[in-house]
């Protein structure tokens, strides 16, 4: 997936993609009370499902993945994350505390 | 018409304290996108044509593991599920539009839109003065979330590879799934799914994201019922 035309087209599928999804019920207005009513549900579940099965495999091991080597030091950066993201309710604050702490960490070990 | 043009406005000054959450987000998509080794037009192409970071950052991490289109394709889309809930909440007003004002709003719907325009206050105006409250958050939001990216960009371009920056991606993933983890049952569906995809993270072609969100929505599905059953026994 580096060629530059193969990403331009999968920018477009997506964008196309997204559209769709955020288009459907405004264009079926009228006619798809049942269908949302009954989706709802699975839609809750989504988003912590989703957001786990991104981020955890690329917190505990080194990427791209060879082997499964364990990096301690983004562990202890997603832990910072967690705590911060506990209080500030925010996205940008538990980026930089676990940035800060996972250069801190390689500083010293170095 | 013309009150109608007094709600956009209103709807340009109602985003502006959200800036400082927007602004960040979109300084990291553009910095990381740089720092995987995409052209300025690409990452704002990209941008322009997602409007959904977290989508957006989901591709770059599957991009960066040269996933195959289909499977980045998959996961961008069912991130953006959530959409159809906004698209639901709106359609009632969005619904009857001429088609050129419906597909533009309705790309551009967001969380922030959904946020803003979905609050009592709101809900009490007229039909028109709503439309154009809408107009003016989307819009606002759309021009911010692209000068945040370029902004974004021109930062990440001078930032050295050895800084990890597009260890930013998990992190921020990791901080929007504390957020979203508000009942025991969703923090067991994200440890269900979180554990699937360490397992399955070696499945050909990546699958082994998908395979775990299966996982986690069909835990969070058949949970509740299992230990009513297990309750109930007990009694």
């Amino acid at each position: 997936m580096t060629d530059t035309l193969q990403l331009w087209l999968l920018f477009v599928a997506v964008g196309v993609g997204t559209f769709l999804i955020r288009l459907s019920f405004i264009q079926l207005h009228g006619s798809a009370e049942a269908l949302i009513n009954r989706s709802k549900h699975i839609l809750m579940l989504l988003p912590p499902a989703i957001l786990a099965a991104l981020c955890i495999p690329a917190i505990i091991f080194s990427r791209p993945l060879t082997d499964y080597q364990v990096e301690y030091f983004q562990l202890a950066a997603a832990l910072v994350a967690i705590l911060i993201a506990r209080f500030s309710r925010s996205v940008f604050w538990p980026v930089v505390g676990g940035m800060l702490c996972l250069w801190l960490l390689r500083f010293i070990s170095s | 018409m013309n009150n109608c043009r007094k709600q956009f406005w209103l709807g340009v000054r109602d985003l502006l304290p959200l800036v400082s959450g927007v602004l960040p987000f979109g300084l990291i998509v553009g910095a990381t996108g740089v720092s995987l080794g995409m052209t300025p037009e690409m990452v704002v192409g990209m941008s322009a044509l997602f409007f959904a970071g977290s989508a957006q950052l989901a591709a770059y991490s599957l991009i960066q593991d040269n996933a195959p289109f289909i499977i980045i394709l998959a996961t961008a889309v069912v991130i953006n599920l959530r959409f159809a809930i906004y698209s639901a909440a709106f359609a009632p007003l969005l619904g009857p539009l001429p088609k050129r004002y419906r597909f533009t709003l309705a790309y551009m719907l967001s969380d922030q839109t959904y946020g803003l325009c979905s609050m009592p206050e709101q809900m009490a105006k007229t039909t028109p003065e709503r439309i154009g409250y809408l107009a003016g958050v989307t819009l606002a939001l759309y021009v911010t979330w692209l000068v945040s990216v370029i902004l974004g960009i021109a930062l990440g371009a001078g930032i050295p590879p050895h800084w990890s920056l597009e260890f930013t991606i998990p992190l921020a993933f990791l901080a929007m799934l504390v957020t979203t983890i508000t009942s025991r049952l969703l923090f067991m569906v994200a440890v269900i799914s979180g554990s699937c995809a360490v397992l399955f993270q070696l499945l050909p072609f990546n699958t082994g994201f998908i395979v775990a969100v299966v996982a986690g929505v069909s835990g969070g599905l058949l949970l509740p019922g299992l230990l009513k059953t297990k309750g109930a026994t007990h009694d």
